[in-house]
């Protein structure tokens, strides 16, 4: 029960008694002094043990608190002072020290208990079910948010980040609701889906992209849950904890638990904060003014026509360009298109507790996010049921239901065309969006070099509506004592809306309005089965668990494409006088899994864990269906041998080995030989062979060991863990490119194998000065990706400037190395000569020394993975105040700057320049050795290279905030349990070499993919106030 | 302890229930190979034009164009050889996706002609066969005449093949059209192969082999059908029905992944385009005003030149057509060297132009040359007539490794049995 009006209550009476006894009240009468014990966020503990400690050495008395966390000493004589002190598993001591009693006042006290860092009686959350933390002997990482050290996020998956070693959260973009990647324990698949899996309230949620249509980035399909209803995520890395998960845990496994009601504790909590964001470091984006520009331009096109000797009238010869608009004054794009003061405002409303019988948690949630591109916006609405109720003492039954609904009021994302931010980059410093008539610039033209950023924010309406529905409802009986059978039916049902309306002013419009108009329903259905039993013989505590389960994924379509409507204001097909496509789509899988789990652990002291799982999926043929993930751990409480010599001192040993698997990334079909429909030819339908079938495709599995130690010292003052683990995985499955002469460019293959190895640390601490208190939390991860084996062991090429090949990183970049510049005409060889290659061009090196360069003269310069990285999470205590401050960084990933390439020709084309290139370019020998000349009509220097490849490495400060809770007295006079105020901000300050805005760039979160940056939104920085209020 | 007893037993029931067979899907959208039958021809026919329309995709329409001077990057930067330069390298991807759009389509004929060959070979299975025979040559055609040696199947095999020296692909071209001429339908529809399509096809297949006599003999043929005569560009290229059109792809929107006119028209234009193709500043030029051909070639959209024949722009597709009676006329005009020149003129008048006179033979080669490029600009003839008359160095400033294309680099790194054109 939370304190509120409670302690108003009791107060009243015990002022009515006092009152009514207050002949006595004077100094050497006995009083009562009533007291509570409650945590820091509020709640009663029960069970508490408080001592009484007169000051002047009399008797101490001890009492503990009942369920409301309340406790009475009777027996207090007024006048002299004591020392109250409370103590509770899992809490640091907390005293109030030198109280007076007073006759005939009312003498109520209460202690506040902060948890001790490393609670090792905690319970954590693991595969199907619950262990003390203490019972841990696998590798895996909590994190309980709370309101001091969370951000303001979206998404689970953005809140841990920098909180967890080995877990990578790598931003995709700034845009609300955009993707993001996440990594646990390196890349895991050469497949999409190297995403961990999400299980959220026990159903395994299938991660897709969150958008039907490709308008420049993917979406998060995880973002409709509120991080406000979130109690703890544990994420599992070894293969001990995780291979229960068997089918789809290669990836690492995130065990999400909603929160849920106490018995007798009612509680309402109300959270609300609103703040601002906008685009910070645009000053790294400076393009050259228009002087300045036409200058370069035209220094180009002299040295072209010079080169080639053409003169006005002979040859290809090229004419200056001039500024069109004299005398006006450039344009800023970037500041047309950025929403500089983007709102966002949230409020979450909650309500928990329960009776002897039952437990509730009610809660309501409310995001409104502008995007830092105008129109671009979210709204999120969110509300949860979490019950559980007592049938019979045997039978018991519990709900867990999220409901949700988004509108993400889109802007197109990097990897489209009318990208805004990229596009308005792009233009040259004098194009401006509108005419002196008032009508646009057409992009693309003559008079507007690229799409035109305003026309296409003004005259498009694009959005993504979601409805979820994600339940677990559960029937839990009791046989025996110790034997419980769960029945589970879980749901997740997500109905999206993808509609992109181009109306027909706007470029894509087709003159008359065109309309895409998407629907999709996810289904995902889990049928589950656990028996658990546990028992406790002497010192050996057991817990068994045997399962089945049955999971099938629907997913429906609809897909309509029309254009021609009457005005902008039409904007469904019915009134479209074209549809250009329409379609539909039914497509499915599903997996039936038996697994079993023993724990055992004997004297606190030895663990030991065995599990096996066996999953069957339907993608894979018949004879390769059946995959099998066993996994074992054993850990040794060392210091609670009798031998131990240290009592301050703790350490656990924990060791584990296991098999995992991995079927995501593959189509539904990938198996069968399959002949398609669709191959229509004037209105008859035609077939063609879509799939020539893979008979023998099978699980991707992956071989784990882990070793690792939790340390503590100085009474788990200063807490140490280390993990080293080795992780391969074979069976790669892969879209295996294959010759075009077989019909087929690619075929989905088990390809090869790979490994990761890595060390993961952290480091917590916890220390009182008087009475301020800081704990932090330092992590760091090391982790080496290397590709072990291919079919053929021949390098695959992957876009336009990846590899894949043995022996080297997954994420390598491939491309030409920039060793300098030419200075001298006579440097450059005679081949490169003949195609225009001057003194001020760029030198690629010449792999194989053949004089020319060519496609075979790319090599490995560089990898998108980090050689380590991690975050360092502090808080501060001191009376009332409390100071979070954050900071996540990464070392030593390269980012690939593609978007550079097109503001950096130097007159090649008609783009215009980043200030920094022109002023360092290449004029004459000596000039410079890194930016080229400006030279008309060539790409050479704009091949992909070196030149573009840029480190990564930052270290970000990643939040900051500042509360106050008001102090225990005056809340009580509000009749409240707690009021905390607070100002944050997100993404203060960021180091880093790269020169884009933000070098978290992963707009494509395939690893084979990643670290390319085509100028995705870059993260926003967020100042916000906010107040977290319990009743 | 009853009640619990028969509750758990109940759900343990469940427990051990088994839902293997659950585990068989199947797609909605597709049915097993292995169920193909002689019934379902006529279905893999249908797919046939569309993978063979499809696959290439839109640029390997108007390739010859674009390496062939025709065309530049819109929005002027570079000339005709910076297009070239980049569009002819091995890694180049337009260069890949046509390659292996040609041996997707190329797989998908054959299988209809595995399914055919197990069927009983009634009339219209000869006439499926013959139209499948037709869609090979095609293919040959272009993969010949861009890269020269390639590999050849005439079954699908995944195994790994070396190229096949190109005076057999050439004969291969021709046994096929044979068989084409020989068992395709009757002419019906323009949109449909027919013998007439094999025959004009033929007709090219010879003048590109230097077979003058038959390359006149198989284009007259094709002209004093009965089926066809020259008809304006008004008609051919608004997508009217014409009398012109021997074989062309239908390419309706709906179906078709093929857009042509968005790569030429801009975004100024009612109808939209990218924009990604500008016609070259000779070609601007080439036109006399009086020539009918003109405005349907080229236009000027604000100070935007743009190819003008594929009208729908971003809001649709264009039928492609793959022969016209113009390529015959002029084919008849070429091989018949200064004899043919009523055919020359025959053309000139119906476009609107006076006759010529050449002096002589070379006058009236380039005379032949320069009415070849006004009447196929943007259908994909340029560069392998440039090449075939040996001129593609001197009128364009290729090097010589740019008489062939480069094998996409993909494709080598998946077949080392394969060799690289020399040069790149």
């Amino acid at each position: 029960m939370r304190y509120g009006h409670f302690i108003f209550g009791s107060c009243l009476c015990l002022f009515l008694q006092l009152f009514i006894s207050g002949v006595n009240a004077q100094d050497g009468s006995r009083q009562i002094v009533k007291g509570y014990v409650i945590n820091d966020s509020g709640y009663a503990l029960h069970g508490a043990s408080v001592r009484l400690i007169p000051n002047d050495a009399g008797k101490s008395y001890l009492t503990s608190t009942d369920s409301a966390g309340m406790f009475t000493f009777t027996n207090v004589v007024a006048g002299r002072t004591y020392d109250f002190e409370a103590t509770y598993v899992g809490y640091k001591t907390g005293k109030v020290q030198g109280l007076k009693i007073l006759g005939g006042k009312t003498n109520t006290v209460m202690i506040r208990l902060y948890p001790t860092v490393r609670a090792l009686n905690d319970v954590v959350v693991i595969a199907y079910g619950t262990q003390k933390k203490g019972d841990v002997s696998s590798a895996m990482s909590i994190y309980k948010p709370n309101e001091y050290d969370s951000r303001p996020v979206l998404a689970p998956d953005q809140m841990m980040q920098g909180k967890m070693a080995g877990v990578l959260m790598d931003a995709g973009s700034g845009t609300p609701g955009a993707a993001n990647r996440v990594n646990i324990r390196g890349i895991g698949s050469l497949s999409a889906s190297n995403d961990p899996l999400y299980v959220i309230d026990g159903i395994p949620i299938k991660l897709t992209n969150g958008a039907l249509g490709d308008f420049g980035e993917d979406m998060s399909s995880i973002s409709e849950l509120n991080p406000s209803d979130i109690e703890s995520i544990t994420v599992l890395k070894d293969a001990a904890s995780a291979s229960i998960y068997g089918s789809r845990a290669t990836n690492g496994v995130v065990l999400i638990k909603t929160k849920s009601g106490q018995k007798n504790k009612s509680r309402l909590d109300f959270n609300a904060f609103s703040g601002v964001a906008n685009v910070p470091y645009l000053n790294r984006l400076k393009i050259d003014n228009s002087a300045s520009y036409v200058q370069v331009v035209n220094e180009a096109i002299d040295s072209y026509n010079l080169q080639y000797g053409y003169a006005p009238g002979r040859g290809n010869f090229v004419d200056y360009i001039r500024n069109p608009y004299p005398g006006l004054p450039d344009f800023d794009w970037t500041n047309a298109v950025l929403n500089k003061n983007a709102r966002t405002n949230s409020a979450n409303l909650s309500l928990s507790g329960g009776s002897t019988k039952n437990t509730y948690f009610i809660s309501m949630g409310y995001l409104d996010q502008d995007g830092t591109i105008k129109t671009n916006n979210l709204k999120k609405y969110t509300g949860k049921i979490n019950l559980t109720q007592e049938i019979f003492p045997w039978l018991n039954f519990g709900a867990n239901t999220n409901f949700s609904f988004s509108r993400n009021n889109r802007v197109p994302g990097a990897n489209l065309g009318s990208t805004p931010l990229a596009r308005s980059l792009e233009q040259r410093p004098f194009d401006r969006p509108y005419k002196p008539n008032g009508e646009y610039y057409i992009g693309g033209t003559s008079e507007l070099l690229r799409n035109n950023a305003v026309q296409i924010l003004n005259e498009e309406k694009a959005y993504l509506e979601d409805y979820r529905m994600l339940g677990n409802f559960h029937l839990d009986i009791s046989i025996l004592k110790g034997l419980v059978l769960k029945n589970s039916l879980g749901t997740d049902v997500d109905y999206t809306h993808d509609y992109v309306y181009y109306n027909q002013d706007h470029p894509y419009g087709l003159g008359t309005g065109r309309l895409t108009d998407q629907t999709r329903i996810n289904s995902n259905l889990l049928f589950e089965n656990t028996l658990n039993y546990d028992k406790q013989i002497d010192k050996l505590n057991l817990s068994l668990l045997a399962g089945h389960s049955y999971q099938k994924f629907v997913t429906k379509t609809n897909l309509t494409d029309g254009n021609g409507f009457p005005s902008p204001s039409f904007d469904v097909n019915s009134v479209a006088s074209v549809i250009l496509a329409a379609s539909s789509g039914i497509s499915e899988n599903s997996i039936e899994s038996y697994f079993s789990r023993a724990n055992l652990s004997y004297d606190d002291k030895y663990l030991l864990s065995v599990s096996f799982r066996t999953d069957g999926s339907s993608r894979f043929a018949p004879d390769h269906r059946w995959g099998y993930f066993p996994s074992v751990s054993g850990g040794w409480e060392m210091s609670k041998e009798p031998f131990w010599p240290m009592r301050s001192t703790s350490l656990k040993w924990r060791a584990s080995y296991g098999l995992t698997g991995n079927q995501e990334g593959i189509g539904n079909y990938a198996y069968q030989a399959l002949t398609g429909g669709g191959y229509n030819y004037n209105a008859g339908s035609g077939l063609a062979v879509t799939n020539p079938g893979s008979p023998n495709l099978t699980w991707e599995s992956a071989r784990q060991a882990d070793i690792g130690f939790d340390l503590g010292l100085f009474d788990n003052h200063i807490t140490f863990t280390a993990d080293y683990f080795s992780k391969k995985t074979t069976n790669l499955l892969y879209d295996l490119p294959t010759m075009a002469t077989s019909g087929f460019t690619s075929v989905t293959s088990n390809i090869g194998s790979m490994s990761n190895k890595g060390y993961e640390f952290t480091l917590g601490s916890n220390y009182d000065f008087g009475r301020v208190h800081w704990t932090s939390n330092f992590n760091i991860s090391f982790i080496k990706n290397r590709l072990l084996s291919l079919i053929g062991n021949d390098p695959i090429l992957v876009g336009g400037n990846k590899v894949l090949q043995v022996g080297k990183q997954v994420g390598s970049f491939y491309v030409y190395k920039q060793l300098g510049i030419y200075q001298r005409d006579d440097q450059v060889p005679a081949s490169l000569y003949n195609t225009g290659v001057r003194a001020g061009d760029v030198i690629y090196k010449d792999v194989n020394k053949d004089g020319i360069i060519d496609v075979n003269d790319r090599q490995i310069v560089g990898t998108a993975n980090p050689t380590y990285f991690g975050g360092w999470n502090n808080s501060i205590t001191y009376r009332g105040f409390d100071l979070n401050f954050s900071f996540t960084y990464s070392y030593g990933n390269d980012i690939y700057a593609s978007w550079r390439i097109n503001v950096t020709r130097l007159g090649g084309t008609f783009f215009p320049n980043l200030n920094n290139e022109v002023n360092s370019r290449w004029t004459g020998p000596g000039t410079s050795n890194t930016v080229p000349r400006a030279i008309y009509g060539s790409t050479y220097n704009t091949q992909n290279s070196s030149r573009y490849l840029e480190d990564g490495s930052y270290i970000r400060f990643r939040n900051l905030s500042l509360g106050y809770s008001l102090p225990d007295k005056l809340i009580q006079r509000m009749k409240l349990k707690r009021l905390r105020v607070y100002v944050q901000a997100d993404n203060l300050c960021l180091l880093t070499r790269y020169s884009g805005i933000d070098p978290e760039v992963n707009d494509n979160l395939d690893p084979k993919f990643m670290g390319d940056d085509n100028l995705v939104m870059p993260q926003p920085r967020i100042i916000m106030a906010g107040l977290n209020l319990t009743f | 302890m009853k009640n619990r007893l028969a509750a758990a037993s109940l759900f343990l029931a469940f427990l051990f229930s088994s839902c293997s067979k659950q585990l068989n899907i199947y797609p909605h959208s597709a049915a097993s190979s292995s169920n193909l039958s002689s019934g379902d021809m006529e279905l893999l026919l249908t797919g046939v034009y569309s993978v063979v329309q499809n696959a290439p995709g839109p640029q390997s329409y108007i390739m010859n164009d674009m390496v062939g001077g025709n065309l530049i990057s819109a929005r002027g930067t570079g000339g005709a050889l910076v297009l070239i330069n980049g569009i002819l390298r091995p890694e180049q991807s337009l260069i890949s996706s046509a390659w292996d759009g040609y041996y997707k389509a190329l797989y998908q004929v054959n299988e209809l002609l595995k399914a055919t060959g197990t069927g009983n070979t009634t009339g219209r299975v000869k006439e499926i066969e013959g139209i499948a025979h037709f869609f090979r040559a095609y293919l040959y055609y272009d993969l010949v005449t861009k890269w020269g040696d390639v590999p050849l199947l005439k079954e699908n095999t995944s195994d790994k093949l070396s190229r096949t020296p190109q005076a057999e692909v050439w004969a291969f071209i021709e046994s096929e059209l044979n068989a084409a001429i020989a068992d395709a339908p009757d002419f019906s529809s323009y949109y449909y192969v027919s013998k007439d399509a094999a025959k004009a096809l033929m007709a090219r297949v010879e003048l590109a082999q230097g077979k003058n006599s038959d390359a006149v003999k198989w284009a007259e043929e094709v002209i004093n059908s009965e089926s066809f005569h020259l008809d304006s560009y008004d008609k051919i290229f608004r997508a009217q029905q014409n009398q012109e059109e021997i074989f062309a792809f239908l390419n309706t929107t709906v179906e078709s992944s093929v857009n042509i006119s968005t790569l030429f028209y801009t975004y100024a234009q009612a109808n939209k385009g990218s924009y990604v193709y500008a016609p070259a500043s000779d070609v601007m030029s080439m036109y006399d005003d009086a020539d009918l051909r003109k405005d349907i070639s080229i236009s000027v959209v604000g100070t935007d030149p743009i190819i003008n024949k594929y009208p729908s722009g971003q809001a649709g597709t264009d039928p492609i057509i793959v022969s016209r009676l113009g390529e015959m006329y002029l084919i008849s005009a070429e091989a018949q060297g200064s004899s043919g020149l009523n055919r020359l003129n025959d053309l000139r008048r119906f476009r609107g132009l006076p006759d010529v006179t050449p002096a002589d033979d070379a006058g009236y080669q380039d005379a032949v040359m320069l009415e070849r490029r006004k009447e196929l600009l943007a259908e994909g003839f340029r560069w392998f007539d440039l090449v075939r008359w040996g001129k593609a160095k001197s009128v364009l400033g290729l090097s010589d490794m740019q008489l062939k294309f480069p094998i996409p680099e993909d494709e080598l790194v998946l077949n080392n049995l394969l060799k690289q054109n020399p040069g790149y």
